[in-house]
């Protein structure tokens, strides 16, 4: 089989478009009944005291779980507000939770609750809190990283910038909020969740009620999009289980809209002071970048927006700083690209404003400082394409046509600029295991515990599998989101298919052997007798490679030879080595043309090119979809997307889909994507690096410099809402 | 996002339907499109004891045009307006109007009329009614009555209608020729409400000057509808040339009262009336000459 590249269409996409997709909140059970969170209303503080009376006595109640009675879990971290105090440390945190046999007895019963609060003084002010600001990590890698003299360079470059760029709070919005049905059988636990990483929360489950991570399983066949928020587990899981073994029945939990604006995680706020200086011929000479990004203050999570300007060009003295600021605001997350998406914003609309200080066009400034290696470690990349994007990209947009001074492009009224950004994404790899079965019925089984975020991994798995068994896909089945089948690392990071399809290839090239060797020790076969070398196996069907007209369908080999399956099961480690011998990252080139009404502010992003070297492309149609939602959300950074928080009471205003604003289709111009499609056999044996977030990294930037050469405007501070344009 | 409970009736016929409110009072509430009335019940900014869903009455969802005016009956929903030819060729400014409301699925169910009936100065039927010298045909026990639209928004969310009463048509003036309109709004993005709009309707006589009948109105930039009547009386009788557009979008943006909000500061909303004026008095000129 040859299926890898080809543009497959998704495995599950009739599934999807029919409604047959069974989505976490979709499964129902013998005495299923509701949960719904009561959460606070204030950002600081105690409960002084929670009247639930009439909430218990209310209809089909059957039980309310508060900080006074709620069941003791030792060790609860501070973050999933378990119930597990009477402190209060964001607005919105959950409170109480009511259980009902209806979801909305429920509701009902949740709003007779009255709680009273002693309220303190709320941390709400970022700026103010930059004094107090602590360093910190993100997965492990420190926030503070400089090698060089910065301070000495910046005074001799001849030419220098020194901008703050901000970005707002975002919340990730995914069309399916987060939903949780807990179920309990004596000890066990079952759960099923729209989750991103099925294997941490059952850990983490396990950990938390006390019993053996075998006792747990979380299954979620589909995520209605996640983006980072279905990566940690948050409080509503634990809390729908902890109800659930107080009533002794299955709690559903289903979050609102509202709700995904508060205890579920958010990219957090941004203040990024770029100082850049350079040659007067353009050379870079030093870059600081310093951050500050806010947390709660229950947890640290960094937004390591400086982590790209450590990858992205050559720069003899570098210096990167994070510092964390915290609110009383909900936990911060991993949000598509964490840290890459509003640190390219950053770096790459200094970049832009250096090329207009040293009168050059900005896409030869990026070529000039151009770097073949990591520019901190020295070492080589395992594979780095990023000059002939550039090149491939300017092409296809037209970028010589292009007059460099602001304001001079027009189409009648409207004002028309261009603008280009550098993208990167670290490329990532976790160990992963993996099964492939062959089936009494013939068909084949590939499974393991990922997750189908929308990335397309349910057709990717079958591809791999296809292509390492030549097997058609039309006789292979996928199964994952099922902590049952073997363990793969949390859907993040752009790391799935890099992790994952090692292990099917393993357990695909186990399982094939498997089968000759029984073939041809089973004297019933045609191919008896044969070496194993000797014999081959394809579309089905064990044969002599000399005679293939001797063969045997594998239904008929197995139902002969007792009819149970054959299976191999592979566990793949990456090569730890790898990362001293290299710098692994994927990168691409974005060009965007914006027009702009100038006398009433509105930008349109008319159109995109952009073209990616991502390694080996496994199916260009997914990709392809990967790239564009990721340019997508790259407008909607730019343009929209902006969680407004009421200062006084940290509560995000504009809690909904009307008033929180993500770009629909009728916002979205024209979307030209392509990839250098060149395989990076260093990092895993097809050579592809992950493409789920790359596509929003850079585009904010691309956006922000077209809009500037558009108007002559540079608005530092995300997003360019039209009135910024006309002020 | 569940609204309390509530009762339930669709009335067959319109006397069934004004029998129903006249009973329950201000405890009913009409459905049409329940495009406004539904968020706001899930959001519990509503909570009605009983719901009188209109959808059921048949003939109410013409749109004609009978002694001297376009008529828009309870039931048109804004798809329809899109999609009328009578309303493509002789009320463009209709088309502006519908077309940069919410999105198509929006469309499909909401009404023209429960646009206006929601009395929220947000909405974009409003304005375009104002400049249109729109009459809303309100249906009670009393019996029919029609009320001039500038008469029809009293206060935020509240309209001259009494609580047994439906609005049950809007009858539109038939422009004479040489008359134009046009709405332009400015939104944040494609399905938001407005920051800001305009609607502009002028006729001019054979010298090339507006008429009496010119008429601006404005979204989204006061606790009402507005209806720009200063502006209006600026343009009668005026050649409009470019000094003229310049001083009645002037006049207009020193009408508007917005307040500061998350779609921007007043400042900037008046500001933007004053462009989308002088743009929709542009635009509707144009239209006078028969351009699009
Ligand atoms: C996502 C979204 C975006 C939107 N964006 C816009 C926008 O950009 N611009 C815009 O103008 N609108 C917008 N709307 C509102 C939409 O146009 C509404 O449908 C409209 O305001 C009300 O019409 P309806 O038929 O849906 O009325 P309903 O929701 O059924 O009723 C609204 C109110 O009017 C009353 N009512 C309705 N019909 C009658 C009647 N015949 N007689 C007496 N009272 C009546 C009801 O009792 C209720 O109080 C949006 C709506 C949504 C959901």
């Amino acid at each position: 089989m040859n299926t890898i590249g080809k543009p497959i269409s998704r495995v599950d996409g009739k599934l999807k478009v029919t409604g047959s997709a069974r989505y976490s909140a979709e499964f129902d059970m013998p005495g299923l009944c509701y949960a719904v969170l009561v959460q606070s209303t204030i950002p600081a503080g105690r409960i002084a005291g929670m009247d639930d009376s009439l909430a218990r006595k209310a209809a089909g109640v059957l039980a309310v779980l508060t900080p006074e009675n709620a069941q003791r879990l030792p060790g609860a971290e501070k973050r999933l507000s378990l119930l597990q105090d009477n402190q209060v440390y964001y607005n919105g945190q959950p409170v109480a939770v009511v259980v009902a046999e209806k979801l909305e007895e429920a509701h009902h019963a949740a709003s007779l609750i009255k709680i009273r609060y002693s309220v303190s003084a709320p941390k709400l002010d970022f700026v103010a809190g930059f004094p107090s600001s602590h360093p910190g990590n993100h997965n492990g890698e420190p926030g503070d990283m400089s090698w060089g003299d910065v301070d000495g360079a910046l005074k001799d470059s001849d030419i220098k910038i020194d901008q703050v760029y901000t970005t707002p709070i975002h919340h990730h919005n995914p069309m399916e909020p987060h939903a949780a049905i807990a179920q309990w059988n004596g000890d066990e636990l079952t759960v099923h969740e729209s989750a991103q990483d099925i294997s941490g929360h059952r850990a983490k489950l396990a950990k938390l009620f006390g019993v053996q991570e075998s006792n747990v399983r979380l299954i979620c066949l589909f995520v209605g999009g996640g983006f980072g928020c279905k990566g940690p587990l948050w409080s509503h899981v634990p809390l729908a289980a902890m109800a659930a073994r107080q009533v002794n029945r299955p709690v559903k939990i289903v979050l609102e809209r509202p709700q995904m604006f508060g205890p579920v995680g958010a990219r957090p706020r941004t203040h990024q002071r770029l100082t850049v200086g350079a040659t007067r011929e353009g050379k870079l000479t030093a870059i600081r970048h310093e951050v500050h990004a806010h947390t709660s203050v229950i947890e640290d999570y960094l937004e390591s927006s400086a982590f790209p300007t450590r990858v992205m060009y050559g720069c003899p003295n570098v210096s990167t700083i994070h510092r964390i600021v915290d609110l009383n605001l909900g936990t911060p997350t991993y949000t598509r690209a964490p840290g890459v998406a509003t640190g390219t914003y950053a770096l790459e609309v200094a970049m832009d404003e250096l090329a207009y200080k040293l009168n050059m066009d900005p896409l030869q400034l990026r070529l000039l400082n151009y770097t073949e290696n990591d520019p901190q470690t020295k070492l080589p990349f395992t594979g780095k394409h990023l000059r002939d994007c550039y090149t491939r990209a300017a092409e296809r947009f037209g970028w010589s046509n292009r007059t460099r001074e602001p304001r001079s492009m027009r189409d009648g009224s409207q004002l028309i600029g261009w603008g280009v950004a550098t993208e990167t994404y670290p490329a990532n790899r976790r160990p992963a295991s993996a099964l492939v079965r062959f089936k009494p019925d013939g068909r084949v089984l590939v499974a393991t515990g990922t997750h189908e975020i929308g990335n397309g991994i349910y057709t990717i798995m079958i591809q791999t599998a296809a292509d390492a068994l030549n097997v058609s896909p039309d006789l292979i089945d996928a199964q994952l989101g099922d902590t049952a089948l073997p363990p793969a690392p949390i859907t993040a990071g752009s790391m799935t298919v890099a992790s994952v399809t090692p292990a099917i290839q393993t357990a695909a090239e186990r399982v094939r052997t498997r089968l000759l060797q029984m073939a041809v020790a089973d004297s019933g076969s045609p191919v008896h007798d044969a070496s194993v070398d000797e014999v081959d196996f394809k579309d089905g069907l064990i044969f002599r490679k000399l005679s293939p007209n001797r063969s045997e369908k594998l239904g008929d080999f197995i139902a002969r030879n007792g009819g149970q399956p054959i299976e191999g099961i592979a566990h793949v480690e990456p090569d730890e080595t790898l990362k001293q011998k290299f710098a692994s990252h994927s990168f691409g080139a974005v060009f965007a043309e914006v027009s702009v009404d100038p006398d009433l502010g509105p930008t349109r992003v008319r159109r995109v090119t952009a073209v990616y070297d991502v390694g080996k492309v496994l199916n260009e149609k997914t990709a392809r979809s990967q790239f564009i939602g990721g340019i997508v959300w790259g407008i909607g950074l730019a343009l929209h997307e902006d969680s407004h928080m009421d200062a006084r009471t940290g509560r995000i205003v504009n809690e909904n889909l009307a008033d929180y604003h993500v770009p629909v289709n009728a916002d979205i111009g024209e979307i030209d994507v392509s990839a250098i499609d060149i395989a990076d056999t260093h990092l895993n044996p097809l050579g592809a690096r992950g493409i789920g977030e790359i596509g929003i990294t850079g585009t904010a930037a691309a956006v922000a410099n077209a809009i500037y050469h558009a108007t002559g405007k540079r608005i530092r501070d995300l997003p360019i809402t039209p009135q910024k344009l006309i002020a | 996002m569940i609204p309390r409970s509530f009762e339930y009736s669709a009335p067959g016929t319109l006397d069934e339907a004004v029998a129903l409110l006249q009973k329950l009072g201000s405890d009913a509430k009409i459905l049409s499109g329940g495009q406004s009335l539904i968020p706001m019940m899930k959001l519990r900014l509503a909570s009605p004891p009983h719901i009188v869903d209109i959808n059921r009455i048949p003939g109410l969802d013409y749109i004609t045009e009978k002694d001297g005016f376009l008529r828009i009956g309870a039931l048109v929903r804004e798809s329809d307006l899109e999609r009328s030819e009578l309303v493509r060729s002789r009320f463009p400014i209709l088309v502006d109007t519908t077309s940069v409301i919410a999105d198509p699925l929006v469309r499909n169910q909401a009404t023209v009329c429960g646009n206006l009936a929601h009395g929220d100065p947000a909405n974009d039927h409003p304005a375009t009614m104002l400049a249109l010298g729109a009459i809303v045909v309100a249906v009670g026990p009393r019996g029919e009555r029609d009320v001039p639209v500038e008469n029809f928004f009293p206060a935020l969310f509240t309209t001259a209608l009494e609580a047994d009463e439906i609005l049950r048509e809007i009858k539109i003036p038939i422009p004479p020729p040489s008359t134009g309109g046009a709405y332009l709004k400015l939104e944040r993005k494609v399905g938001d409400y407005a920051t800001a709009g305009v609607a502009v309707q002028i006729t001019l006589n054979n010298s090339g000057a507006c008429t009496a009948a010119a008429g601006i109105g404005l979204t989204n930039v006061g606790f009402t509808p507005i209806k720009a009547v200063k502006a209006e009386a600026f343009v009668k009788g005026k050649q409009l040339d470019q000094a003229a557009v310049k001083q009645a979008s002037e006049i207009a943006a020193g009408e508007s009262h917005p307040v500061d909000d998350i779609r921007g500061p007043a400042d900037y909303k008046r500001d933007l009336v004053r462009v989308l004026t002088a743009r929709a008095i542009v635009r509707a000129l144009e239209r006078v000459k028969g351009g699009v």
